[in-house]
């Protein structure tokens, strides 16, 4: 490595820099003199900088000499480095860097570099400007009560999201780099005080083992620390709300955010978490609770209606009403497959249906699903391909499918029920709960940094269950999940009861008796 | 580590033998269209020439033993697929099907149940599923040879469901399988739901198989079956009750004689209308009972169980003939209650009474006895068959109290 | 790694619950009336008294040696050859006990639902599931346990729930019975049902607090024993004493004559018996992990998880040995007998010697992890 002594002079420096990053064509390079008479040269990579602010903060300042100053002829080099900085240019963030690899390493992020002759090492000016989406809603988490700002790519601009809601100095952001070519920032963000230290040394500790190529998405990480690879489960959860990732900061989890991904990693995660929203807690809690219930009963249906259905028709029918299963055999009468192949088939191409809505474009995607839906569905039954009820049951798994807000436990959920099928198809019954204790038995044996997968059911734990299957009332759950072994548990202050003994300051009677007075 | 890796391989194989285990299986996979759906059995007897009949399925004629007993005949009804169209609304496959045609009734001859059914696979090629069996129809006749060999057949059977209903029919059973009521799009549901509504009702008590088979094994009670009979328009009349005594069919009862039944258990809703002549045929009113309740005490004397049985009746009174009486006065309505509860008494006696004579106690009164004085049960009764004989003495005290509650929406 | 105590009491109880309650629940009413007619409640409640005597017995043991299991403590209290010969018993029973129970149950799915599936492959899924579950550590076995401890209280008292508009308080009555026969025998028989407890003696060296296991067993004994006393109770109610004694699994057909409201299902014994699945593997793993893990304490192996496969053939072939449904109900019986031999009397004369020449184990703390 080359140092700047090895690079004594100032044409060396140029050669060096030029050397490196001449062979591009969106790299710029221009001479100047400061002041008039020191000869310099400023770098950069056009496209990365902004332009305007180039020109008018520093290569203006550099050009004339500071009006407060009157002598800035044969200044010593020392002197010469003091006056820049301190008195000519007008700029925040701009530094005296001495090592080479770092001027490079400035360049390709879209900082700018002046070097200078007789000054050791090169000024490295913040000069980044990168384009930009806007801040939009998040598409995959909306809400209809909530806040609407989702993430975007840059980290700088999530970051100020996240400070934004979270206006603590107890807030805490440790960046790092991940990707021997890519360099992506990676931020890990937790607050001090609440978050177990412990765990944010882990998060640290398995992230600074990451030694990979590139970084391109907050999802190559996941991979890379989660504790179980071979599991359909996810044990790190994504979002793109930033308010998302405060109520999991508040909780006392650990929050991931990449350069250049708007997805957001918090861990550790426990199941509950894939079918929480963020709106549970904005709305009232009674109905809240209703509507979790509801999501839970579409997460048990995605994953067990196909089989239940097929252990019945073809194992059991002695369970559904005579009329009824006397019905369902003059709908199956025509259709040439047992019910495993029926429902298999239906089930692959509802798949397929549903991969390539999302795949296409917008405009095309709307119109296929609907022809998906209706039409293959009714061709399927009137050409004696599927029967009526099979169609039935299997767009309810699918529309219940969907009710999972996370999209990675439906998913998982979604691919387990094929293994499901197939055992209900061999043993009935039998077969399907066989399938679903091993799935139950892997559940329970997966960890999330150490918690219990299935934390707060198993193990036990009361607090916790105030916010699993129900969302308890706010003022219920006064401390932190438990299992997060925080380090400040209350989350509520002990006297902040829901207005109890309301004052009925606008009682009619009262105004009545007062008026009257 | 060698070990680990040999643990690892022998793991997978295992893992991987059990998949084809299981992918060659399937070994009980049936679609439901393929079964075919037995929802009735009946159940005659036949006379030993129809042995003729019978192919050589079970047994060789001549070389294995069969079975002493008489033949059986035994008729099914299966539902036909396609036939029963799915939900609500459209008149049926094709709109020309007669109710007659939503379902296929087979019938067989064998030595015993389970032989006519095998004789009755032969002939069908799906095969026969009995978990949505909901009516058994014997015959009066079989039923008073026994009922041994139909109880164990359909009690050893898993896919028969403890609530099917069992009747005994006047005449022959396969009538009733053939019949076409027009009431429902499948006969047999018609059937169950005579029996179901009748306990809705109020005119009938719960007796499916199961309850019959534990009344049956109980020491100190018997069995009873809904007795019916088939109509001229095809639509099936409960009759009676059919008295078991163990498995034989001792005696049936008439309609009215289910209330008596209803009115001892008080067994609730109560449904019974009965006339009560006040003065002479014009003036006859029609009450309808609304709740029912009995009281069952036991005492012992000289050796003998005597119960005294307190049964209380609220009544409606639904209809009045002629305009000499005016019930909006109390005294006529006490009248009425006294003159029900004399023929009540009466009823219920010759009730008693007559079970007593066929020695077929389907009270359970004999349970009462079991339960309450366990140690005179010991002593002196212990086995189903003493009890039996004993059911013959013991004595009744029977004691009704009617009360008119409401008298409908005319003021007089 | 895993830090060595953890398991709370309340997980100690349902390890206790979710073991006893298993297939053994199916034929239990017949049983039970066999020996007492109508005192069929009673005879339960009596033999969940004697099941109590032999916890108890196993929780002080336990409290004695709050760090080792029994194939330890017992080479400690009766000496290295006579303590092993006890473990070697305590393992062979406890394979032969896992083997039975897999094929009871085997039994019970082809009669009942998949008639045509041949007996070895119900026996060797359920075999095959206890053997891949046993291999996770102690921590995964309490968590299964805890977890699958509501989905088996419930149905059965569900079953029982919609089952009691049926119930005739006087099919019960009188609750001493009519001079019952076999009393005896059919206490010693419903006794057996509860050996699942000794999976005691390997759950508390991992107590949080072993001081706490008597209250965990009592606990464990009353809401596994009330179940047993509550099903008898409610078949018995239903369908009265003699009709229980001709039918073979009365449980199950109670769940035959049950209906959900409104006829969503009408008919409920194939589904309890999928849901039973549960309670029946959860026994399974039970004493297949208590036979793994004494078998590697004898051994002295670090690690139980190496045998989970090697044993299976075994258990399978032993499984496989009973002619028929007749013969392994004899089997059982007889197996039942005499592991009460190991499962009470065993502890007691080890609790006995033990007060006798004054051994006791180490406190828990005055000792970091062995």
């Amino acid at each position: 490595m080359s140092t700047s002594a090895s690079l004594g002079t100032f044409e060396d420096k140029i050669a060096y820099i030029e050397g490196k990053c001449g062979d591009n064509g969106d790299f710029s390079a221009r001479r100047f003199q400061v002041f008039g008479r020191y000869p310099a040269a400023l770098f950069g990579f056009s496209n990365m900088i902004n332009p305007e602010m180039l020109n008018t903060n520093v290569l203006r300042p550099l050009m004339y000499r500071p009006l407060q100053l009157d002598d800035v002829d044969d200044l010593p080099p020392e002197r010469l480095r003091d006056v820049l900085i301190n008195d000519s240019l007008f700029f925040s963030q701009a530094k005296i860097e001495e090592a080479p690899d770092r001027w490079i390493s400035g360049l390709v992020h879209g900082q700018s570099v002046v070097v200078i002759d007789g000054l050791e090492g090169a000024i490295v000016v913040e000069t980044r400007h990168i384009e930009k989406r806007g801040i939009e809603q998040p598409l995959t988490e909306q809400v209809i009560r909530g806040p609407r700002e989702g993430f975007i790519e840059m980290l700088g601009t999530n970051l100020s999201l996240i400070r934004y809601r979270l206006q603590t100095p107890e807030f805490r952001v440790h960046t790092m780099e991940i990707g021997r070519r890519t360099h992506s920032s990676v931020a890990i963000c937790h607050i001090d005080g609440i978050t177990n230290p412990e765990l944010v040394n882990e998060v640290k500790r398995r992230l600074s083992k990451i030694d990979v190529d590139g970084v391109l998405d907050s999802g190559y990480l996941e991979q890379y620390i989660e504790d179980n690879h071979i599991t359909p489960f996810p044990q790190v959860q994504y979002t793109e709300r930033p308010d998302k990732v405060v109520a999991n900061l508040l909780e006392g989890r650990v929050a991931i955010l990449v350069d250049g991904s708007p997805l957001a990693l918090i861990v550790p995660t426990v199941f509950s978490q894939f079918y929480q929203t963020v709106e549970d807690y904005t709305e009232r809690f009674l109905l809240m609770s209703a509507i979790r219930m509801a999501r839970l009963v579409a997460l048990m249906f995605s994953l067990v209606f196909p089989s239940l259905y097929v252990s019945i028709i073809s194992f059991n029918p002695e369970l559904i009403p005579t009329e009824f299963a006397v019905a369902v055999a003059g709908g199956r009468a025509g259709v040439p497959f047992p019910a495993v192949v029926e429902v298999l088939i239906m089930e692959i191409s509802m798949e397929v249906l549903r991969e390539a809505t999302i795949r296409l474009p917008q405009q095309v995607g709307g119109a296929l699903s609907i022809v998906g839906v209706l039409v293959i569905g009714q061709a399927a039954v009137s050409a004696g391909f599927a029967s009526p009820i099979t169609v039935v049951i299997i767009a309810l798994t699918t529309i219940g499918s969907f009710a999972t807000p996370a999209y990675n436990a439906a998913l998982a959920l979604r691919l387990l029920r094929f293994p499901l099928v197939i055992m209900a198809g061999i043993f009935g019954l039998y077969g399907v709960m066989i399938g679903l204790i091993l799935i139950a038995n892997h559940m329970l044996s997966l960890k999330s940094f150490g918690i219990p997968y299935l934390s707060p059911l198993i193990p036990g734990n009361f607090q916790g269950l105030k916010d699993l299957l129900i969302r308890g009332p706010l003022w219920w759950m006064k401390k932190r999940p438990a299992f997060l072994q925080t380090i400040d548990r209350d989350r509520l202050g002990s006297n902040t009861p829901p207005e109890r003994e309301a004052r009925n300051v606008l009682d009619p009677q009262k105004i009545k008796n007062k008026q009257e007075r | 580590m060698t070990t680990d890796r040999i643990l690892k391989l022998g793991r997978r194989l295992i893992v991987a033998s059990f998949f084809v285990i299981a992918l060659t299986g399937c070994w009980d996979r049936l679609e439901i269209e393929e079964r075919a759906v037995v929802l009735g059995v009946s159940i005659d007897t036949a006379s030993p020439e129809a042995e003729a009949e019978e192919d050589e399925v079970s047994h060789l004629q001549g070389s294995q033993p069969v079975p002493s007993k008489d033949m059986v005949r035994v008729a099914v009804q299966i539902a036909l697929p396609g036939r029963i169209p799915l939900g609500p609304g459209e008149s049926g496959g094709g709109g020309k099907g007669s109710a007659g045609q939503t379902v296929w009734v087979v019938d067989v001859v064998g030595h015993s149940v389970d032989d006519a059914i095998m004789n009755l696979q032969q002939q069908i090629s799906s095969r026969l599923f009995f978990g949505h069996l909901r009516v058994i129809v014997v015959s009066e006749q079989l039923a008073k040879k026994g009922l041994e060999n139909v109880n164990d057949y359909f009690r050893r059977n898993s896919e028969v469901r403890r609530m099917a209903w069992m009747m005994v029919s006047k005449g022959s059973a396969k009538d009733l399988m053939v019949a076409a009521p027009k009431l429902e799009r499948v006969p047999t549901l018609y059937l169950m739901s005579t029996l179901d509504e009748g306990i809705r009702m109020g005119k009938f008590p719960k007796d499916y198989i199961g309850i019959f088979w534990s009344n049956s094994s109980k020491k100190g009670q018997e069995g009873f079956l809904p007795y019916v009979e088939i109509k001229k328009e095809q639509n099936v009349e409960v009759k009676g009750l059919a008295f078991f005594r163990g498995s034989k069919m001792v005696g049936k009862s008439n309609p009215l004689q289910i209330a008596g039944y209803l009115g001892v258990k008080g067994i609730n809703p109560a449904g019974y209308r009965v006339f009560v002549k006040l003065d002479g045929a014009p003036s006859t009113v029609m009450t309808a009972a609304a709740h029912r309740s009995s009281k069952i005490g036991l005492r012992i004397r000289n050796g003998i169980p005597v119960f005294s049985i307190q049964i209380a009746i609220d009544v409606n009174l639904e209809e009045k003939m002629g305009d000499k009486i005016h019930i909006n006065d109390p005294k006529t309505l006490r009248r009425i209650e006294l003159l029900q509860e004399e023929g009540s008494d009466k009823s219920y006696k010759d009730f008693l009474e007559m079970t007593q004579k066929l020695g077929s106690d389907i009270f359970g009164f004999g349970e009462i006895v079991r339960s309450k004085q366990p140690a005179f049960w010991n002593r002196h009764v212990k086995s189903k068959e003493r009890w039996q004989e004993m059911y013959k003495e013991v004595e009744f005290e029977v004691s009704t109290s009617i009360k008119i509650r409401r008298i409908g929406m005319k003021g007089k | 790694m895993e830090p060595k105590r953890h398991i709370t009491v309340i997980e100690t109880a349902s390890i206790l619950v979710s073991t006893i309650i298993g297939v053994g629940v199916l034929p239990l009413p017949l049983f039970a009336v066999n020996a007492g007619d109508s005192g069929a409640p009673l005879i339960t409640f009596v033999a969940v008294l004697f099941a109590t005597v032999g916890v108890v017995l196993i929780a002080v043991l336990g409290m004695r040696f709050p760090e080792q299991t029994i194939v330890q403590y017992g080479e400690t209290i009766i000496g290295k050859w006579p303590g092993r010969l006890g473990s070697l018993l305590v393992i062979g029973f406890f394979a032969v006990l896992t083997s039975l129970t897999a094929r009871e149950f085997g039994e019970v799915v082809v009669t009942a639902v998949l008639k045509k599936t041949p007996v070895e492959v119900t026996v060797i899924v359920m075999l095959l599931l206890a053997a891949l579950s046993v291999r996770n550590n102690l921590t995964t076995f309490s968590y299964i346990h805890y977890f699958y401890f509501p989905l088996l209280l419930f149905p059965a008292l569900f079953i029982v729930a919609l089952s009691l508009k049926n119930a005739d308080v006087q099919n019960i009555l009188p609750i001493w019975g009519n001079r019952p026969v076999g009393v005896t025998r059919g206490i010693i028989t419903i006794t057996a049902l509860f050996q699942g407890s000794f999976i005691l003696t390997s759950v508390i060296p991992h107590m949080r607090r072993p001081e706490y296991a008597m209250r965990a067993s009592m606990v464990g004994m009353l809401v596994a024993g009330g179940l047993y006393v509550i099903i008898v109770a409610a078949t018995v109610s239903v369908f009265g004493a003699e009709e229980t004694k001709k039918l073979l699994w009365p449980t199950l057909e109670l769940a035959k004559a049950t209906s959900l409201p409104a006829n969503v299902l009408e008919r409920l014994d194939a589904a309890f018996l999928a849901v039973w699945v549960t309670a029946v593997f959860t026994t399974l793993l039970s004493s297949y992990f208590l036979t793994i893990q004494s078998a590697s304490q004898l051994l002295k192996l670090k690690d139980h998880r190496m045998f989970s496969f090697f044993l299976l053939p075994f258990v399978f072939v032993m499984a496989m040995q009973p002619q028929n449904i007749v013969q392994m109900y004899q089997i059982i019986e007889l197996v039942g007998r005499i592991g009460l031999f190991i499962t009470i009397a065993y502890p007691a004369m080890l609790l006995v010697v033990s007060i006798l020449r004054k051994k006791r184990g180490e406190r828990v703390d005055d000792r970091s992890n062995p």
